[in-house]
């Protein structure tokens, strides 16, 4: 079972970033009615999303969040040993976006570059593999980045999945530091309902055809609806998040001894205010708990638990020493889920592209 | 499992259907107020309340209320 601990690593600060342009969903052209959109965004519990415009990829976003961590630190690009990134949605199909931020940013050779591909559990899931590399002390420092411009997979006519989905990124700095308090693990695959997330068409088990690539197109500008083409099942998406991710939480806690009471913020990734709300009624935890960012910014995927940390509870985290609950689900469908305590996170103001 | 404690629970997920309208024989996703937000509130009610995860198809597969609260009691 992935039940583990991660000893000797700190999370120094972190930065956010995203795009300037916001499509707010009260305007979105499906909704008959301003009470239809309304009704709609009070279940959610999204208002608005940053969206990157066509010429923004998600190496764009993660250079100015990395910008920012380097410099609020005072951390030169010759001190970081790993530059991990975390996306689904890569600049070029066959090179690791890793690379593409190394060279424009000018680190050294000695910079150990690292793809990950992994949806809305990802930074958790990064997190603990990244901090077992720094655990015995060789890699003393890494950036983690993690970036995604998933309203670019949405259909403009979607009613299931444009009003969900916004854009961003986020550099996270980790450091070796020897006898800092353990990080915790409680990672998990539930791979039979994976595809429920999956967009089939156009790797390469089905590379697009003349046909397919015309459909895929049009279901993005909004003329075509094809549920075959990108299904993200909602219900059992759903049923999948309020059933397994408050006993995932749970087991975490009980494994390590951690008291559910003594965890001062829990932050879910940021699915929809439903879902948010029904894992945190099963885990009695009050509302203060639990940050919510997605009012402003919308579901981010794995972006979406350090971006309530940096900003709907940027304060807390700059001012306070914090034990936190992280729990990131979705796509694959997975689970991640650790405890981690921070102190003084540095955490510059967001920044915009 | 009480089948009017059932339509109960279920009703209760509705706010502008009047509770008359909810019966065994039901065809719920015909009613106007059926859409896919209540969909998740029927799936979160059926955990809360009986302790058992429906799916997807759990939900597509159903014309009348009795039929999904058969697939719930099948399950429990």
């Amino acid at each position: 079972m992935a039940f583990f601990t991660v000893n000797n690593v700190k999370i120094r600060g972190i930065a956010a970033c995203v795009p300037q342009t916001v499509e707010e969903n009260s305007s979105l052209p499906f909704y008959k009615t301003p009470e239809e959109a309304k009704q709609v965004i009070n279940a959610i519990g999204i208002e608005r999303r940053h969206i990157a415009s066509a010429d923004i990829a998600v190496s764009d976003l993660c250079c100015k969040a990395a910008d920012q961590i380097l410099a609020a630190l005072g951390w030169g690009k010759e001190s970081i040993d790993l530059l991990a990134l975390i996306t689904q949605n890569p600049d070029y199909l066959n090179h690791p976006t890793s690379f593409v931020v190394h060279e424009r940013m000018g680190f050294p050779d000695s910079t150990m570059c690292l793809d990950y591909f992994h949806g809305c559990p990802g930074w958790v899931t990064t997190l603990s593999s990244v901090a077992s590399m720094i655990s015995n002390g060789g890699i003393k420092r890494a950036l983690l980045l993690d970036g995604d411009t998933v309203s670019k997979d949405q259909g403009a006519a979607s009613r299931e999945e444009r009003p969900l989905f916004g854009d961003a990124a986020i550099a996270t700095a980790l450091e070796f530091c020897e006898g800092a308090q353990p990080m915790y693990f409680n990672i998990g695959t539930l791979s039979e309902g994976g595809k429920a997330l999956a967009r089939l068409q156009g790797g390469y088990r089905h590379p697009y055809t003349l046909e397919t690539l015309k459909s895929e197109l049009g279901r993005l500008a909004g003329t075509l609806q094809d549920k075959e083409i990108y299904k993200m099942d909602s219900m059992d998406v759903f049923s999948f998040a309020i059933t397994k991710i408050p006993k995932a939480i749970k087991r975490l806690c009980v494994t390590f001894g951690v008291s559910i009471d003594d965890v001062d913020l829990f932050v879910l990734h940021q699915a929809n205010k439903m879902i948010v709300d029904s894992i945190a009624k099963r885990l009695k935890i009050s509302e203060e708990k639990v940050p919510l960012s997605l009012k402003n910014y919308g579901n981010t995927t794995s972006v979406s638990i350090p971006l309530t940390m940096a900003t709907t509870s940027a304060k807390r985290y700059r001012n306070e020493q914090l034990k936190n609950v992280v729990c990131g689900f979705g796509t694959g469908l997975a689970w991640g889920a650790a405890f981690f305590e921070t102190e003084n996170l540095v955490i510059p103001e967001i920044q915009y592209i | 499992m009480n089948l009017n404690n059932f339509i109960e629970n279920f009703a209760d997920q509705f706010e502008e259907t009047d509770a008359s309208a909810f019966t065994p024989d039901t065809k719920f996703k015909e009613l106007e107020e059926w859409s896919s937000l209540i969909a998740l509130s029927i799936i979160a009610m059926v955990d809360e309340e009986y302790d058992i995860t429906l799916k997807g198809d759990d939900i597509r597969n159903s014309a009348t209320i009795l039929d999904l609260f058969n697939i719930v009691k099948g399950k429990s």
